[in-house]
């Protein structure tokens, strides 16, 4: 029997060497299923994020935007960092309330949404609800439940609020965006889950890329093995504060990273948002570092009716926001 | 039959065609249909009066906006006419007549700028004639720098080697300077709007139009002045007035404006023979448009 002789090498140099070889060529793959074909490591390391328009998406409610970076640290770091970053220390980015959900979401999860500084959206917000306006996205039955009060978001507005998030998060734990009611309270039926899984169709590339950790998920299905983390948020859309819902999944390999954001429910503004996230390590100037690809996809109504030039400035417009993002995130992250 | 309802009978047959024609996504684009009537009105050159005419304006523009790697195509068509009630003896022509391919291109050439570029090739002529080759191929070029979705800077040029100033700068602001307030400033259509709801818009705002025109080959021996033969008409106005737009759903929204039309030249520049506005009158427009 032939003896195999072992390169005389230690176990954990041989475990990151291995590392190193699974994700050879970062920048090959980033290429397999991204927009961006060529990316030059130094220069994102020291500038600006990339980002770029996505695919032209068929359905008008779609709109896809990715960007690409580099952070210092391991790719496990960089996963951590998005798990603990609070956007709404960031008055720029539009999120007016960040709260994170641990254990089981029951009402009392939500009872800072009640505490919402009172501006003008917020204020909007609560018009909209007392008078049960037809852009909120409700169910029938979470409509029902309205039942009027004292109009305002410290008593009776925040209460309605609280059991619907409460009840939306508590569905999305247990069944995912399946198990979720849909917006029909006023018109045409819409589940976020459905928009998820048609952003997903329209870029199959991406789809594929993300398979394994979106078929964890409650992400377009039923509950997967994956445990989600909860969050809500109170956000400003166009005017107009929304409560919306959050779920975060992560994955480390060892070596790379992916992680899958989404809003599975929002009041208003949209339907559902997805980001997801792909890191490698790589080498740059000697430094370890992070190359990270991020797809940031929306489904909106205000979309809709957008075509030619007012869709390439909506999709401008994202794609700001989204590095304006990424900046204020790399900002807080280096300190 | 009246040539004006013979185009809206071609309107009415293009409204019901587009859903259908034109379902799937791919095959994104836009249209309008308006008219305008502008009511009796007088103009001079000197001791020279055309008195108490009418104007009907009617324009069409159809335009297909593929998307591209590139950015967004603009392909399409677009028909202009003035009608004039003009007495024979009158030294301007009644009919004044364009149409034009619309081909073009929406680009972005950084995060916050959007780049259009687009041409207008086509025959700018008095009524049209058998043989007629008023060729002309007006373009613009024009930036849009976002500063945020709640406010655009937009600046460009437009160009026509018919026109007494070949090149002439545009541009202006577009700014959500409240909710449902819209400072929409950018020429040659600037207003301000007020939003009702996501269906209804109200205004009060401004049109200048300007384009030139061919008149026959025989026009100024025809009307005693022959150094006007085949010469360029550069027509001008502008209306000022108040109006509303109901966007129905997104491929119909209706669009009612009402109005005074404070200026408006007939300017033969290159004979130096031009008519002024003596007195003007109010207007009346129905639009209909969409995208698809």
């Amino acid at each position: 029997m032939r003896k195999v002789t072992l390169l005389p090498i230690s176990v954990p140099a041989l475990v990151i060497l291995m590392a190193r070889l699974a994700s050879a060529d970062p920048l090959s793959e980033l290429s397999s299923f991204s927009v961006f074909d060529k990316v030059d490591l130094a220069q994102l390391a020291s500038g600006e994020p990339k980002t770029a328009h996505g695919p032209p998406l068929n359905n008008p409610r779609y709109l896809s935007v990715q960007s690409c970076y580099v952070v210092p640290g391991a790719p496990a770091q960089h996963l951590e960092a998005l798990r603990r970053w609070n956007p709404a220390a960031h008055r720029e980015l539009k999120v007016i309330l960040h709260n994170d959900i641990a254990g089981s979401p029951s009402e009392a999860a939500f009872v800072r949404i009640k505490n919402a500084p009172e501006t003008p959206p917020v204020r909007a917000f609560v018009e909209a609800t007392v008078k049960m306006a037809n852009d909120l996205q409700l169910s029938r039955d979470e409509a029902a439940k309205w039942k009027g009060g004292d109009n305002k978001l410290s008593g009776a507005v925040g209460d309605f609020w609280m059991g619907v998030l409460a009840g939306r998060a508590r569905a999305f734990a247990s069944g995912g965006t399946s198990a979720l009611a849909p917006y029909d309270h006023a018109g045409n039926s819409i589940r976020a889950g459905d928009e998820l899984n048609g952003l997903l169709r329209e870029q199959p590339k991406i789809r594929k890329q993300f398979a394994g950790l979106l078929d964890s998920t409650g992400i377009g299905r039923g509950g997967g093995s994956a445990r989600p983390e909860l969050y809500s948020e109170m956000i400003n859309t166009d005017d107009i504060a929304a409560a919306a819902l959050g779920a975060f999944y992560g994955r480390n390999s060892g070596v790379t990273a992916q992680a899958a954001d989404t809003l599975y429910y929002s009041s208003g503004g949209v339907y559902a948002a997805l980001t997801l996230y792909q890191m490698w390590p790589v080498d740059v100037n000697g430094r370890a570092s992070t190359l990270v690809w991020r797809g940031d996809m929306v489904s909106s109504a205000a979309l809709s009716g957008l075509r030619g030039v007012e869709k390439l400035a909506s999709e401008s417009a994202m794609m700001k926001d989204v590095a304006k993002s990424i900046t204020v995130f790399r900002r807080d992250t280096a300190r | 039959m009246p040539a004006i309802f013979g185009r809206w009978i071609a309107f009415v047959i293009c409204l019901v065609a587009i859903p259908g024609l034109f379902a799937s996504d791919i095959w994104t684009g836009e249209y309008s249909f308006n008219e305008t009537y502008v009511g009796n009105a007088t103009v001079s050159h000197g001791q020279k009066r055309v008195v108490d005419f009418d104007e009907s304006d009617t324009e069409i523009r159809f335009v297909l906006t593929p998307r591209i790697p590139l950015g967004v195509l603009r392909l399409g068509v677009e028909y202009e006419q003035f009608s004039f009630g003009f007495e024979g003896s009158a030294l301007l022509p009644n009919t004044l007549q364009s149409v034009a391919a619309v081909i073009g291109l929406d680009t972005q050439i950084k995060n916050s700028i959007l780049l259009r570029v687009e041409a207008m090739p086509g025959v700018y002529s008095e009524a049209f004639r058998t043989g007629s080759n008023d060729f002309n191929m007006p373009f613009v070029i024009g930036g849009t720098y976002i500063v945020n979705p709640d406010l655009q800077i937009a600046i460009g040029i437009g160009v026509d080697i018919d026109r007494k100033y070949p090149v002439l700068p545009g541009g202006g602001i577009r700014w959500k300077f409240q909710p449902h307030w819209v400072l929409n400033a950018i020429l040659p259509q600037p207003r301000l709007e007020y939003e009702v709801s996501k269906t209804v818009t109200l205004y009060v705002g401004a049109n200048l139009k300007e384009t030139n025109f061919r008149v026959s080959d025989t026009f100024g021996t025809d009307h005693g002045k022959p150094q006007l033969n085949h010469a360029v008409l550069t027509y001008s106005e502008v209306r000022t007035g108040t109006g509303l737009d109901w966007k129905i759903n997104n491929w119909l929204s209706v669009n009612a404006e009402a109005g005074y039309q404070p200026y408006r030249t007939f300017d033969f520049y290159r004979a130096n023979f031009e008519f002024d506005q003596d007195s003007s009158a109010p207007y009346g427009m129905i639009s209909f448009h969409g995208v698809f």
